[in-house]
């Protein structure tokens, strides 16, 4: 039973671990918690499915073009309104993004209704790849998995290894450095949105074929993704990994031996310990503003 | 009379040593000055005093009372008030809400009088007027009558530095810790800081530490002055003393301050 | 050359005549609605009532003191569920209102307390969760009546001699003028200026003498009570609360009607709570409003869906948010005080 739990305890905590990548890459690049993380996925996943289902497209092909789509949306999300902010502060981009998120919920809703509908992958939730006595392992769970992995690797060679992940670090570190350096800083955050939303799609596709597809089916997933994002201390994105995987494990391990039923709410708990005695987060110094 | 004795107090960041074992004593009524080059440890002394950070180790006491490790609301209340060398204003409210800021633990009233503060003889109105006349006072004191609705953000550098001057006086503190009041000031308001700071410890009897970089200024003004680098005591003594000292002028050169 | 003034003018309720005559003929057409309106305008004001008292105390915790809560919705069921069971216990009324303050109150305080260091994104995570915990534990408590809720008996208004809608309508704003002259003097007095003293400084007003652990709690606690008196009037109104109506899009709505009224003013969060009742009532009325709904109802035909047109409710908030904090981050306060200056330089 163990060994299911903690497969089980792998894929969720990967899934949250792709939206908290999400979440953490926008949040280094300019502070910005983006709750329209969720909904720029749910979005992207829906246009996946209109493209399998509706135009019959090939998988591969259906996920390149909806990839192309998830960049556009990000970028376009900073450009026509991040960047627009009057007063950029921590609140009012809260409140663009919570504006963004209930925008395009609604658009979700008004286009594709509020029916559930299923999705499906080629790599199914019910076929199985290895059964053994202790443990089921599907091909849902094998290629999240592996998807998961490859995101994590793809985004370390991206920020290391390429000249725009050079830059985007330079933003990072110090915008008025890097523009003078001539890194245009504006268009490494457009980027920097666009691979976020591609980063949330994937995401959003694992997670459809688990819950429904519906317009409301990255509300949790978000919400605990962002938890896991701010338990590894936002800005560390090895961190934010980490976060997610003991999240998932906690979620299943107290689901488990403790109780289903408040078992949404247990990460909660432990965040909340966790930040009352590491307030920035496990992976961070707490930093004391210099006066 | 020693009014604030600072003794062997060290405070460090991970690998850096910001103070080591620094040691000084002002006398009230005196006008002392603390001077060394960027990032030789001076700011770092005042949020040891004042309560921002806590030392590694050593006392501070103040008034013949140990203030180490307090928090700084609880040494403001002792009577110790201070400005910024970069401006820690209420930038959003109006100059005369900072300076009844400044009024906040002398305002005494609860959150049960509160609720009557809309009656003209409650406690609380009173206290709100009593208050606003003091406010008041460094508002003439300071001549900050244009700027006293305006919000701080939208004041010239200059005026809102006088401003932070004002909160911290509208404490009527024992002491004043002043961390480079002249930073960014032209010529012209750098001589009316001077006029400032002299009248405050003259007509108001507060005792003043400065930290800064400008020596016409520390000339102009201090009493006694303490140099130091890397968080160490160099010398301390009259301004000329200071300013003639080799190790003075070693640690400060290339800086065409001296 | 200091103008002697009185100085209790800066701190009255009304400065000027003008304000004082206007809020009298403001509280006149109240008091006059229900021998006007049919009683369904009623529901709509009170409605509008428990929008703003929670728009008031929520104001004070972001607008005031800087804080983030995306997690309101939870003291507002907190108080409601305190009101439901007390009422149902027959406690009389005004005890349940202030008891349901209190506890949400003391709720409040508590979670102020490991939010004592947080900020930013680490608070609104920390409020957020508790939100959804409170919806999950109460959805699960057989005390609190599981997910099928709890029913609010009506309360004994027979003394007052008018209908029960029309007494109950005049209770409500009562207590939502009470509300906001008690948000009004917490704004303008010490405890007012110490919030935003945090807000824009922390360090500064530590040094102050503003001790930052008594006064962030204070904020949550107060803004709390706010909730948790909204809270109980929603128990009142609904008469009937389950766990579902206190969801993360309610706090968020919550957010939405503070930053819509303007943050940091009580007028702001008065106006934002009148608006935002409208708006959530009348916004899947739009396809009625000339060109606009004709425009709407086009895009539903052709690119849309028409079964989904009621989802043009989210969309539109979502717009307005957005264009508020674009164009106009100081709300419909701005507006309003925009209004007033143009009116002040007219030449009569
Ligand atoms: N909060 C902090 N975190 C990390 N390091 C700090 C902090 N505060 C100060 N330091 C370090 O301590 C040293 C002394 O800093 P401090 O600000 O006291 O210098 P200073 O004498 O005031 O310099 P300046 O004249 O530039 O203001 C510096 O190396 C600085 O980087
Ligand atoms: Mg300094």
């Amino acid at each position: 039973m163990i060994v299911q739990l903690l497969i089980s305890s792998l894929v969720t905590g990967s899934i949250y671990a792709l939206i908290a990548l999400a979440m953490a890459i926008i949040y280094k690049a300019s502070e910005i918690p983006n709750f329209a993380q969720g909904e720029m996925a749910m979005v992207s996943t829906y246009i996946t499915f209109v493209l399998l289902s509706t135009f019959g497209f090939p998988f591969l092909t259906a996920l390149v073009l909806t990839l192309t789509f998830a960049f556009l949306l990000g970028i376009l999300f900073e450009f026509l309104l991040i960047r627009r902010a009057k007063e950029p502060n921590l609140l009012g981009f809260i409140i663009i993004t919570l504006g963004f998120q209930l925008l395009l919920f609604g658009l979700a809703g008004w286009k594709w209704g509020s029916d559930q509908r299923t999705f499906t992958l080629p790599f199914s939730e019910s076929e199985v790849v290895v059964r053994t006595s202790s443990f089921v392992l599907t091909e849902h769970n094998l290629a999240s998995l592996i998807i998961a992995m490859v995101i994590m690797v793809i985004l370390y060679l991206i920020l290391n290894h390429t000249k725009l992940g050079l830059a985007m670090r330079a933003c990072q570190q110090n915008v008025g450095a890097a523009m003078f350096n001539g890194i245009p800083a504006n268009r490494i955050l457009g980027i920097t949105f666009g691979i976020s939303s591609i980063v949330g799609a994937i995401a959003g596709i694992l997670v459809a074929p688990i819950t429904t597809l519906d317009p409301t089916m990255m509300w949790d997933p978000l919400v605990k993704g962002f938890a896991a994002a701010v338990l590894g201390s936002m800005k560390s994105l090895p961190g934010v990994v980490i976060g997610g995987l003991l999240l998932g494990l906690i979620e299943n391990l107290f689901g488990f031996y403790v109780s289903l039923e408040f078992k949404s709410i247990v990460a909660f708990g432990v965040i909340m310990l966790i930040l009352f005695i590491k307030p920035s987060g496990l992976f961070a110094k707490h930093y004391i503003r210099k006066v | 009379m020693e009014i604030l004795v600072v003794e062997n107090i060290v405070k460090g960041f991970g690998g850096v040593t910001a103070v080591q074992d620094l040691s000084f004593a002002v006398s009230k009524g005196e006008i002392y000055s603390i001077i060394g080059p960027n990032g030789a440890g001076k700011s770092t002394v005042f949020n040891c005093i004042n309560g921002l950070y806590r030392p590694d180790s050593g006392t501070i006491s103040f008034g013949g009372r140990d203030i180490t490790g307090l928090n700084p609301d609880k040494i403001a209340t002792a009577g110790i008030s201070r400005t910024f060398q970069n401006l820690e204003l209420f930038s959003r409210m109006t100059t005369l809400q900072n300076l009844l800021l400044g009024r906040h633990v002398s305002t005494t009233y609860s959150i049960w009088q509160m609720l009557t503060f809309n009656f003209r003889n409650s406690k609380a109105a009173k206290q709100e007027i009593l208050q606003r006349e003091k406010a008041e006072d460094v508002i003439e004191f300071l001549e900050l009558e244009p700027y006293r609705d305006r919000p701080v953000f939208s004041l010239p550098y200059g005026v809102q530095k006088l401003v932070e001057l004002g909160r911290a006086l509208a404490m009527e503190p024992d002491i004043l810790l002043l961390d480079e009041p002249a930073a960014g000031l032209n010529h012209e308001e750098r001589q009316d800081m001077i006029f400032w700071i002299q009248d405050i410890r003259n007509e108001l009897g507060i005792t003043i530490v400065v930290i800064e970089h400008n020596m016409q200024l520390v000339k102009d003004i201090s009493d006694r002055v303490l140099a130091i680098n890397f968080g160490q005591k160099l010398v301390e003594g009259s301004v000329e003393d200071v300013l003639r000292d080799q190790s003075v002028i070693r640690a400060y050169l290339g800086e065409p301050a001296l | 050359m200091r103008l002697k003034r009185v100085y209790f003018e800066d701190i009255r309720l009304f400065k000027t005549t003008a304000s004082l005559v206007w809020t009298l003929l403001f509280l006149l057409l109240l008091f006059l609605v229900p021998f006007i309106f049919k009683t369904y305008y009623l529901s709509v004001v009170n409605l509008m009532c428990l929008n703003v008292i929670v728009a008031l105390g929520l104001n004070i915790l972001v607008g005031n003191t800087g804080q983030i809560s995306l997690g309101h919705a939870g003291f507002v069921a907190i108080g409601a569920y305190t009101a439901a069971i007390l009422l149902q216990a027959g406690v009389p009324f005004v005890f349940t209102l202030i008891i349901a303050g209190l506890v949400s109150c003391l709720v409040g305080a508590f979670l102020g307390l490991p939010s004592l260091r947080l900020e930013g994104p680490y608070l609104a995570i920390v409020t957020l969760g508790f939100g959804l915990a409170v919806m999950v534990i109460i959805g699960r408590m057989e005390m609190f009546g599981g997910r099928m809720g709890l029913m609010i008996p009506r309360i004994d208004l027979n003394w007052s001699g008018l209908s029960y809608d029309r007494t109950l309508y005049y209770v409500f704003i009562i207590i939502t003028i009470l509300m906001t002259i008690l948000a009004h003097n917490i704004i303008h007095s010490k405890i007012g200026r110490a919030f935003q003293a945090i807000r824009d400084s922390d360090i500064a007003a530590s040094v102050t003498g503003i001790n930052l652990v008594h006064y962030k709690t204070l904020s949550f606690a107060v803004s709390a009570f706010f909730a948790g008196i909204g809270g109980a009037l929603w128990a009142l109104y609904l008469q009937f609360v389950t766990p579902g109506t206190f969801s993360l899009m309610m706090s968020v709505l919550f957010l939405a009607t503070v930053v819509l009224g303007g943050l940091g003013s009580v007028t702001g969060s008065v106006l934002g709570g009148i608006v935002m009742t409208l708006l959530n009532l009348q916004l899947e009325k739009v396809v009625t409003v000339p060109l606009f709904g004709d425009l709407i109802v086009f895009l539903s035909d052709t690119i849309m869906n028409p079964s989904g047109i009621a989802n043009i409710r989210w969309v539109l908030t979502g717009l307005i948010l957005i264009l508020i904090i674009l164009y106009e981050p100081h709300g419909l306060n701005g507006i309003w005080l925009r209004i007033k200056r143009y009116w002040n330089l007219w030449p009569f």
